[in-house]
């Protein structure tokens, strides 16, 4: 038969190590910080967001209806265009609306084909918070039209709306 | 130690084994904030809404194809392909065979997608 005397002493040295290699663990582990920021999962969320309010603003209420998103740039309506995305991007189900804050800015190729940026809507008085900003895109079609304002060329063509989107 | 009462050893073993299963759960919940940065960051890197957005893009100049002078198209080709270069970071290059068939090629130097498409 075995003899189980010095169980207790067995276990103490067990535990013993158990502690020593959980200090070792945390003193290591304490040179980096993963917070919930770090998973780039509210980053995801509010990408697709963004993606999706730029989508339904560029879609038209019926066939051959006016296009919103169109109709800002075209009228060069900054106030208008960041009013109207402010508001779908912050409605929420119940409650308080969400603080998302963004600017914007129109890419498109002028004279001499140069690629030049236009601020369609300048950034407000906001810090970022403790999320990043994300950027959002949405290419658009503009017609043919002479009355249509500085800077884009009256020609018929292809711009690119960029927003950048943070909540604070 | 020699008048170290050992009774009870059973009782202490069993408490030691709790003790250990309560730190293994505590290191379960302490790893439950990376769940989802995988998944997350798969979805951030892959340009679905660039690609779905090009697509869509590429179809509207199409649509109005027919309205469109032999400059106005080039021209609008051209919008798409060097924008796109500049503040999309893809080469995209698209064309048609006839009106209908459009070939589609984007690369991001991550993610390339081709395709043909009958669009009407």
């Amino acid at each position: 038969m075995v003899n189980d005397s010095g169980q207790l002493y067995t276990m103490e040295g067990i535990a013993a190590g158990l502690v020593m290699l959980l200090t070792a663990y945390l003193i290591l582990s304490t040179t980096s910080i993963y917070t919930p920021g770090d998973t780039h999962i509210p980053d995801m969320q509010l990408e697709q967001l963004g993606s999706d309010v730029l989508a339904m603003m560029d879609t038209p209420d019926l066939e051959g209806g006016e296009n919103q998103l169109v109709n800002f740039i075209n009228a060069g309506d900054g106030n208008g265009f960041r009013e109207s995305f402010l508001e779908y991007c912050n409605a929420t189900t119940s409650g308080k609306p969400d603080t998302l804050h963004m600017s914007a800015n129109v890419t498109y190729r002028g004279e001499d084909d140069q690629i030049k940026e236009h601020l369609l809507v300048g950034p407000d008085e906001t810090w970022t918070g403790r999320e990043s900003a994300v950027r959002v895109t949405r290419w658009v079609q503009l017609d043919q039209q002479s009355t249509r304002g500085d800077p884009y060329r009256s020609r018929a063509q292809a711009v690119l709306v960029e927003v950048l989107l943070w909540r604070a | 130690m020699a008048c170290m009462n050992e009774d009870g050893q059973w009782i202490v073993l069993m408490g030691l084994l709790v003790a250990v299963g309560l730190f293994f759960l505590a290191l379960i919940i302490n790893q439950s904030a990376l769940v989802g940065q995988t998944t997350a960051e798969g979805v951030l890197e892959f340009p679905k809404n660039d690609i779905r957005d090009l697509r869509s893009e590429i179809f509207d100049y199409y649509d109005r194809y027919d309205d469109l002078t032999d400059s106005e198209r080039q021209n609008n080709v051209e919008d798409i392909v060097r924008i796109s270069l500049e503040r999309m970071n893809a080469v995209v290059h698209f064309w048609n065979g006839t009106p209908e068939e459009i070939t589609i090629h984007y690369n991001n130097g991550v993610t390339v997608y081709d395709e043909t498409v009958y669009h009407y």
